[in-house]
């Protein structure tokens, strides 16, 4: 029996949001990383997509549309890159230094750490973008002949994990201040890492949510320029 | 004052405080850079361009901050649900829970402790430098 679309639509939606929801608020009383937003509520929904035999297609076409909102939400990004219009204008050399070198260390430690290991194919190329924001990612993943959709989970993977690591990290890193505290997360752990920095303080949080667009839009000119060449 | 300038203040005014007339613009910008991606072929995502065009007009004083702050703000402190749908694809990978599991696992920690020691380092040096000679 093929259930109705618009219930589908309806009860794959009101899930996700109720559990987004619940695990904010857990989190905002339990700051525990394992009820991270981005954490708990895709595990909640895997527990009962498994436990009522739903598959991925059935989900993604009740609740895929809340993907499509991530269009608008990059665009809401040019309220902060505006507002630190002055910061951007004296730091640029300190922050582009910091994203080409970031960028570099993240496709080459991927690179390596992955041969090392075994994974190669497109495997291992869906694993380069992961450290940039995910229509980033998905983009030069494409671009450079990975799987799209892999690399969307590596993405969160690396944000939950790079949200706990940036604060252990920051603990036995000598780093006093804020650029460079807003940049171990942005960089590292993109819009996960950017909500963590948006806790330590406003300075680090705005610094951390304008590198993270400023270094996925590098990385897909980057990616561009690279798919370019070799096609030509 | 003509009619219309008078209509355009009032829309104006009412942008100002309404955060679903807001959010309608962010998506507006959205569908327009979706647009100009699909008829230039730019291999870029429809959202960067409309971010790039919104610089633009808020670089120029076309439009002011007023008219998008609420909208903004909603929708970055909510970006994390409308990423939730993007990691149930890892349902269509069931053998990442074995040892290739582990294996992305390590390649993840491992390449992520060193991106963000390489980039805090390098920035924390290069602004103590910067002030060093400023000084």
């Amino acid at each position: 029996m093929q259930p109705d679309p618009w219930l589908a639509t309806v009860f794959w939606s009101s899930l996700t949001i109720a559990f987004y929801l619940l695990a904010k608020r857990l989190y905002r009383h339990w700051p525990r990383w394992w009820l991270m937003p981005l954490a708990l509520t895709p595990a909640l929904l895997i527990a009962v997509v498994l436990a009522i035999h739903a598959s991925y297609r059935d989900y993604i076409h009740g609740a895929g549309w809340l993907l499509a909102l991530l269009g608008p939400a990059t665009v809401a990004f040019a309220v902060p890159i505006y507002e630190q219009r002055a910061l951007i204008r004296r730091e640029w050399p300190v922050l582009a230094l910091g994203m080409v070198a970031g960028s570099l260390t993240a496709v080459g430690t991927s690179w390596m750490l992955a041969t090392a290991l075994g994974l190669d194919g497109t495997l291992r190329l869906s694993l380069l973008p992961r450290s940039i924001s995910t229509p980033f990612a998905m983009q030069v993943s494409q671009d450079i002949g990975g799987v799209p959709d892999l690399t969307a989970v590596f993405v969160v993977l690396t944000g939950v994990l790079g949200a706990i690591l940036g604060e252990v990290l920051l603990s036995w890193l000598p780093v006093r201040s804020a650029l460079a505290r807003g940049a171990l997360f942005a960089i590292g752990a993109h819009g996960a890492g950017t909500a963590r920095a948006t806790q330590l303080g406003r300075e680090e949080g705005s610094i951390a949510g304008l590198l993270m667009v400023l270094v996925g839009l590098l990385n897909v000119l980057a990616a561009t320029l690279i798919a370019a060449l070799l096609h030509s | 004052m003509t009619p219309a300038h008078a209509a355009s203040i009032r829309l104006r005014h009412a942008l100002h405080h309404s955060r679903p007339g807001q959010m309608a613009l962010l998506a507006a910008f959205w569908i327009a850079g979706e647009a100009v991606v699909r008829l230039t072929g730019l291999p870029l995502p429809g959202g960067i361009v409309g971010l790039v065009l919104l610089l633009g007009l808020l670089a120029t004083h076309r439009i002011s901050l007023c008219s998008l702050r609420k909208g903004a703000n909603w929708f970055l402190a909510e970006m994390l649900l409308f990423f939730v749908p993007a990691v149930l694809a890892v349902l269509n990978y069931p053998q990442m829970l074995g040892l290739l599991g582990l294996k992305i696992l390590a390649v993840i920690l491992g390449g992520t402790v060193a991106v963000m020691t390489v980039t805090a380092m390098t920035v924390e040096l290069a602004s103590r430098r910067r002030m060093r000679h400023a000084a």
